[in-house]
């Protein structure tokens, strides 16, 4: 709560020797601007805390950087369900939230949503290989619903709050496996239906520590770290196994 | 407790994990069997990629065999002769394992194949030894004479094919003379198993040296895990190599896990009757089967599957 705070103070002590603030309809800044994957990593906290002009919506898009996923879909086979088809979906962000002070539907026509990329299953997604349309459509369908259901795309109007119709904070939680880039925070105040400010501002996920090290060492030198690790695990194992039996 | 699994990339609850090893070394230590069977599958409904539940499983069993191979050694109960040939043979079919896995992987079949040799696999073994140790719990282990006479008749026409094998060779540490290609293909079979479902083949290995090779069975025990510990770890670095898919922290968790189950396991497995311990082991086995047909057969609840490619 006292960090709570701290930032509101932060914010409205920063606008208070800048009178102009008022001339810009809205302020934003994502905290931390950094995340970093540790041993410990179970998901992140993020913040967005900022300022806005006056009465209004507000609508903040928090995009991942693009991921290359595959697809696949089961089929029948006697009595089995096995693995069929199998396509490649590229350029669609690895996660898309949507957090709004009421539902966006109810705030922003359709079009002014398609135009800020403000539609869950709007997004452009390229399907691998080129596909017929109709069969393209069942792969895009099943990609979005698939995104939404474990939780990497959602909508959520509640996370936004507001004070006094000037400050805001938006509590956003991002999940463990998170892919590693640049994310970006795009933050919307809508007043009578048309947009009326937007600020885009970013912050970076990372494998740090002992992770970053193990991740580079793994993929830039496989054969060395493969033989090294192998050779860690039977030692480990002796010792672990041998030595206390050979003291009996 | 969550660790996050930097090749995984996902955070795991250690404890869980500890227990996963725990289970495996307890099965291990009381029945004599390296536990891969069981450690891939756990690790896949855990949510670990099946790529990396079968590399790390790997990595774990090179570590949990190499203490228990050393034991072995001191007591004389490895014929290294036996098990020189078995490594070439599954080093030749583990090195060809992984670029089949790298195949399947790239045609997006790998879990496909993997759950499928687990089913065929598991159920065979494990109806088999089932019918087995409870005929023995029953009967106390008094065979019936139909029985024994199939068993020999189906031995001396095995005896008569592995005669007319080339490269027959003598294997003075188990007292047996036979082909070169018996542990050479035997070998292979197991490799090609190690590379493509992390497990090391001991539930296959086993079976066919004391019943189809005819080695002493302590001999058996020692050459086996000889051979398992030299397979699983040339499988776990041509899967790191290849498929950069060996995680670290995953193997060492599980490598803890195993080695206390072990020493529990072996406590618990010196106080019951064999043919009981084979029974445990033979239901562990027909359950594992029995949870990935139910799998196969109840329809998904959504058809479509998405799998990422790089983090």
């Amino acid at each position: 709560m006292t960090r709570w705070l701290r930032c509101l103070f932060l914010v409205s002590g920063w606008m208070l020797p800048f009178p102009s603030w008022a001339d810009e309809p809205l302020v934003v800044a994502p905290e931390p601007s950094q995340v970093n994957i540790t041993t410990g990593f179970t998901g992140a906290d993020l913040k967005a805390v900022g300022a806005m002009s006056g009465p209004g919506d507000l609508i903040i898009k928090l995009a991942g950087p693009q991921q290359e996923v595959t697809l696949s879909r089961e089929t029948k086979l006697g009595p089995f369900w096995v693995g069929g088809d199998t396509v490649k979906m590229e350029g669609a962000p690895s996660l898309l939230f949507l957090y709004a002070t009421a539902p966006i539907a109810s705030i922003l026509s359709p079009a002014e949503q398609e135009k800020y990329g403000l539609l869950l299953e709007g997004v452009p997604v390229r399907v691998e290989p080129q596909l017929k349309a109709h069969a393209a459509d069942d792969w895009r369908k099943a990609f979005f619903r698939l995104k939404e259901k474990q939780g990497y795309y959602h909508e959520d109007d509640r996370a936004i709050r507001v004070f006094g119709n000037r400050l805001f904070i938006a509590d956003m939680r991002l999940p463990a496996d998170l892919q590693i880039g640049t994310y970006t925070v795009e933050t919307l105040l809508v007043k009578s239906g048309k947009v009326d400010g937007h600020t885009v501002g970013n912050f970076k996920v990372r494998l740090s520590g002992i992770e970053r090290r193990v991740w580079n060492a793994a993929h830039d030198y496989p054969w060395s770290f493969g033989g090294l690790f192998t050779l860690a695990a039977m030692v480990l194992g002796f010792v672990l196994n041998a030595i206390p039996y050979r003291r009996r | 407790m969550e660790l996050f699994l930097p090749i995984a990339h996902m955070d795991v609850n250690i404890v869980l994990i500890l227990l996963y090893g725990a289970l495996v070394g307890f099965l291990s230590g009381l029945v004599g069997v390296g536990g891969g069977f069981l450690i891939t599958p756990l690790l896949i409904f855990t949510g670990v990629p099946p790529i990396v539940a079968v590399s790390s499983g790997a990595a774990q069993m090179a570590g949990t065999a190499s203490g228990a191979s050393y034991l072995h050694w001191r007591q004389g109960n490895i014929d290294f002769k036996m098990g020189l040939i078995l490594l070439i043979g599954s080093w030749l079919g583990g090195g060809f394992g992984v670029y089949l896995a790298k195949v399947l992987l790239r045609l997006g079949q790998f879990g496909n194949v993997v759950v499928f040799l687990y089913v065929i696999l598991l159920g065979f073994i494990g109806v088999s030894m089932l019918i087995e140790s409870l005929q023995a719990v029953f009967r106390a282990g008094a065979p019936h004479a139909g029985d024994t006479h199939a068993m020999a008749a189906s031995k001396s026409l095995l005896r008569t094919w592995g005669e007319r094998l080339p490269w027959q060779t003598a294997f003075p540490a188990s007292g047996v003379r036979m082909s070169a290609a018996g542990p050479l293909v035997l070998g292979a079979t197991v490799g090609i198993l190690t590379s493509l479902m992390g497990v090391g083949g001991g539930f296959i290995m086993v079976p066919v040296m004391i019943y189809v090779l005819k080695m002493p069975t302590k001999n058996v025990v020692g050459t086996s895990l000889f051979q398992l510990l030299f397979t699983t770890a040339a499988v776990s670095v041509m899967q790191a190599g290849v498929n950069h898919s060996v995680d670290p922290f995953l193997a060492l968790i599980l490598i803890l896990g195993s080695v206390l189950g072990t020493k529990l396991g072996a406590r618990l497995g010196a106080r019951l009757p064999a043919e009981k311990l084979r029974l445990i082991l033979a239901l562990v086995v027909v359950a594992v089967a029995v949870k990935m047909v139910v799998t196969l057969v109840v329809p998904p609840s959504d058809i479509y599957d998405m799998t990422v490619e790089v983090r």
